[in-house]
């Protein structure tokens, strides 16, 4: 086909020439466009600021030797307790557990150790 | 692992590398499509050099600022970013209200290996000449004629980018070089090409 203005070879020669050199962007214009990148670009995973750790106490420590805090009040309970009973007389206890004063004898036969004659 | 302009990492797969904070990824994008943007745009704007610099940076910002939500396979990085271009020079076409008469120090610089002092003045003068015809282009014919010729699309490529269908995209780049063909006839002397007398 042939073109009105001029022959398609030229026009098709002037246009591959200019394809054949682009406007060049300035080493200004690459340095602002790679900072604009740098300055948005989302921090790696991996260089993300973790968190530190908070160091545990001496308390927390010792706890997490006994097994950590539930352990540690289940324990603290039955020291307390066994402190208690020792500390308590039995009329105490029966008083506070509702039993009676009569004690069960458990060795009937054995009286014969603590009698004297 | 650093990438290059020309590595085989595709456009795509830098976007993902760069919002996974690859600093790699961000100056191989920039390699890489900086120059297709500015060229594009300058050749829209009439060789206006301040302007294309102006949109090629914009078309970057909005790159970087949407590299986080990229959906991989839906569009090449190279569409959005002539798209996004496209819109950018059309807004300041119509801001300004009027074409850019263009000066012939507006004229790209000639690559090393051209021909001597005569004849790099001939490929200027050739190559100020087409800029000037492209830019009496209405818009749309204009951005059809620099993607298909000067960018080297292909016409499904195109097509994505004006956002219209192939076969508009044959029609508007058909028109836009018989225009620019009529443009440049009654400047064949200009361009160092010799009447004929093929043209009328």
């Amino acid at each position: 086909m042939r073109m009105t203005g001029m022959q398609d070879d030229d026009l098709d020669r002037l246009l591959a020439e200019a394809a054949k050199h682009p406007p060049v962007p300035s080493a200004a214009l690459m340095e602002r466009v790679l900072a604009d990148g740098l300055a948005l670009q989302p921090a790696a995973p991996g260089l993300r600021p973790a968190v530190a750790p908070s160091r545990p106490g001496l308390l927390s420590r010792l706890a997490a030797v006994f097994g950590g805090p539930p352990a540690l009040a289940g324990l603290g309970t039955a020291a307390v307790f066994g402190l208690a009973l020792g500390y308590l007389s039995p009329s105490t206890l029966d008083y506070l557990t509702g039993a009676t004063a009569e004690a069960a004898e458990f060795f009937p036969e054995a009286d014969f150790l603590t009698t004297e004659g | 692992m650093a990438f290059d302009a020309s590595g085989d990492t595709s456009d795509e797969a830098l976007m993902v590398l760069y919002a996974n904070g690859d600093r790699y990824a961000a100056l191989a994008l920039t390699q890489r499509i900086t120059p297709r943007v500015l060229a594009y745009a300058s050749r829209l704007l009439g060789g206006d050099r301040a302007e294309a610099e102006d949109v090629a940076q914009e078309t970057m910002l909005r790159l970087w600022k949407v590299a986080p939500n990229w959906r991989q396979g839906e569009t090449k990085v190279t569409t959005w970013a002539y798209r996004v271009a496209t819109n950018l020079c059309i807004d300041r076409q119509r801001a300004r209200g009027r074409k850019r008469q263009l000066a012939l120090e507006d004229a790209p610089e000639i690559a090393d290996g051209a021909p001597g002092a005569e004849g790099q003045l001939i490929d200027r003068g050739r190559l100020v000449a087409l800029e000037a015809a492209l830019a009496e282009l209405p818009d749309r014919q204009r951005q059809a004629v620099v993607l298909r010729h000067l960018e080297g699309m292909t016409n499904p490529e195109i097509a994505a980018i004006m956002e219209i269908g192939v076969e508009a995209v044959e029609i508007l780049t058909a028109r836009g070089k018989r225009a620019l063909s009529a443009i440049l006839a009654g400047r064949k002397e200009a361009l160092g090409y010799e009447d004929d007398g093929h043209a009328g």
